[in-house]
């Protein structure tokens, strides 16, 4: 009954990382810009949801909280992205301003809410037992339904409008793209607002089950980059479900190990992907 | 309304203080085929890609139809009327014939119900992409990749045509089935044609004029007929 208790925890925390997982795939695949501060996006729209929970505005923080990572992710690659990528700055040099901008926002979220863990009540993350020792919180039907409709809607943008169409041109050659007329900055903006996006629904949901703290952002970007390489770089799909593989890991180690180890989980999984499957579940194998 | 499709004066453009592009000067009628020859590194694919706004030169200006374009982006010559088919296979490997066909009546503004007529016409000139509309352009042959390139510029109805080295890679056959019926597009429409060709036997036959370049200035204007002589040509190049 343990493993089955675990197992579902897993799912539930397995489909908010799969939400943050294809937002940063979505990123990655069509700009190739290494998105390191896409777990600061997640913060800000956590921290942002619980300071309008606290003022009985609920409906509002959910919606400020989009808005919040989707303004985040666009004032990154406007200012720090094509800027570094106009000078020809190299992944390095894109990699450190994102891990810069990741440690101040985290210190300032720090300074402006409090260091250490804050959540929201709610009666929706109050666990019922369902069967005997099996235990679930509404919340886990609302993280499960969230998952599969965003997915579901953001393979029908991807396959069905052609904004959608246009990004995966994007992913694939973007200069040709400036010979069909469009402009690949644009694109570039729309993947930043789409995939900043995906991270508001789960971190409001990490708000009502687990808690936030100001670094949760690192967790939730290591997480997502483990998902990117363990589904196949470029794939939305293998990201989804390699975040949620990756949830269920972690969860269901906790019968074999402590819980400081759950994370170490994700890595051995991305270890041993590296090592006998490098182009992940749905990757394309590359040869030399 | 001006018959003169393009006018470029004076253009000069370059990579990394390197000048590709010398005072060029061309002016290209409605209605004409002008074909552009040169070896590899002329400055052809250059003057073509500065014609359709993916370059910006250094000097010089251009005018379509007797206008100045609102800026020298690809988004402005397009809606002026220019479109451009790139070197290589202009097809987005993963895409579907029809998905890179919609996301270019998109990316043209064409409305949503006047699409479907787009299409047809250009199926019209290109029948045989009708077979293959539904595959991944990755999974095409190279003269199939090619029609898809081509009836994807023809599908923003332009009136200056730039064609970069369509033949590549195709068998002589193959190109001659491809081109004929984009050269009869300038009678039917008046559609101005500047083709960049390596396979010259086959682009003088459809050509009205020719260009030969070298090192970023043009060195020979003429008929095709001015050229039959081999000797000439080869020491032209």
């Amino acid at each position: 009954m343990l493993f089955l208790q675990l197992l579902l925890q897993g799912i539930q925390t397995g489909a908010l990382y799969a939400l943050t997982a294809a937002g940063f795939a979505l990123i990655f695949g069509a700009t190739r810009i290494f998105h390191f501060a896409h777990g600061t996006a997640f913060t800000i729209a956590g921290y942002v949801f619980l300071a309008c929970w606290r003022i009985d505005q609920p409906v509002l923080g959910a919606l400020a909280a989009i808005a919040a990572a989707v303004l985040f992710g666009l004032g990154m690659e406007r200012f720090v992205y094509r800027p570094i990528q106009r000078h020809e700055g190299s992944f390095f040099t894109v990699f450190v301003a994102a891990f810069g901008v990741a440690v101040v926002v985290q210190n300032l979220v720090g300074m402006i809410a409090g260091r250490g863990f804050a959540s929201v009540d709610t009666s929706l993350s109050m666990a019922e037992e369902v069967l005997p020792e099996i235990f679930l919180a509404p919340i886990f039907w609302v993280a499960i339904s969230v998952a599969v409709v965003l997915f579901a809607a953001l393979s029908a943008f991807l396959t069905r409008t052609h904004a959608g169409v246009a990004l995966r041109a994007l992913a694939q050659n973007p200069d040709l793209l400036r010979a069909y007329g469009l402009s690949s900055n644009r694109l570039s903006m729309l993947a930043f607002a789409v995939g900043s996006a995906m991270v508001a629904p789960a971190a409001i949901l990490t708000a009502m089950t687990t808690g936030l703290n100001e670094a949760v952002g690192h967790h939730v970007m290591l997480i997502s980059m483990a998902a990117t390489i363990v589904g196949g770089v470029g794939s939305l799909r293998g990201a989804a479900l390699a975040g949620l593989m990756l949830g269920v890991a972690e969860s269901v180690a906790l019968q074999f190990v402590d819980t400081q180890w759950a994370e170490g989980v994700s890595f051995l999984v991305l270890f041993a992907f590296i090592i006998f499957r490098p182009s992940g579940i749905f990757g394309v194998a590359q040869t030399r | 309304m001006n018959d003169t499709a393009i006018q470029a004066l004076g253009l000069s453009a370059g990579y990394g203080g390197r000048e590709v592009l010398q005072d060029v000067s061309l002016s290209l009628k409605a209605g004409e085929i002008l074909c552009l020859i040169g070896h590899n590194g002329a400055g052809k694919s250059t003057l073509l890609r500065v014609l359709f706004g993916l370059h910006r030169p250094s000097a010089g200006n251009m005018r379509v139809f007797g206008q100045m374009p609102a800026n020298y982006t690809p988004a402005a010559l397009g809606a002026a009327g220019v479109a451009l088919v790139p070197e290589g296979r202009g097809v987005f490997p993963d895409l579907t014939v029809d998905e890179i066909f919609g996301l270019a009546l998109w990316s043209a503004g064409v409305a949503k119900s006047a699409q479907r007529e787009r299409i047809e016409e250009v199926l019209e000139v290109l029948p045989r992409i009708r077979e293959f509309r539904t595959r991944r352009a990755g999974t095409l042959s190279g003269g199939q990749q090619q029609m898809v390139s081509i009836g994807r510029a023809l599908l923003t109805r332009p009136k200056v045509l730039l064609l970069d080295e369509p033949s590549i890679g195709l068998a002589p056959k193959l190109f001659q089935d491809l081109i004929r019926p984009i050269a009869t597009l300038r009678e039917t429409r008046g559609m101005a044609i500047l083709l960049v060709e390596q396979n010259v036997r086959e682009a003088f036959a459809i050509s009205d004029r020719v260009l030969v370049m070298r090192s970023g200035k043009f060195i020979f204007e003429g008929a095709p007929s001015d050229l039959d002589d081999h000797a000439k040509l080869m020491e032209l190049f």
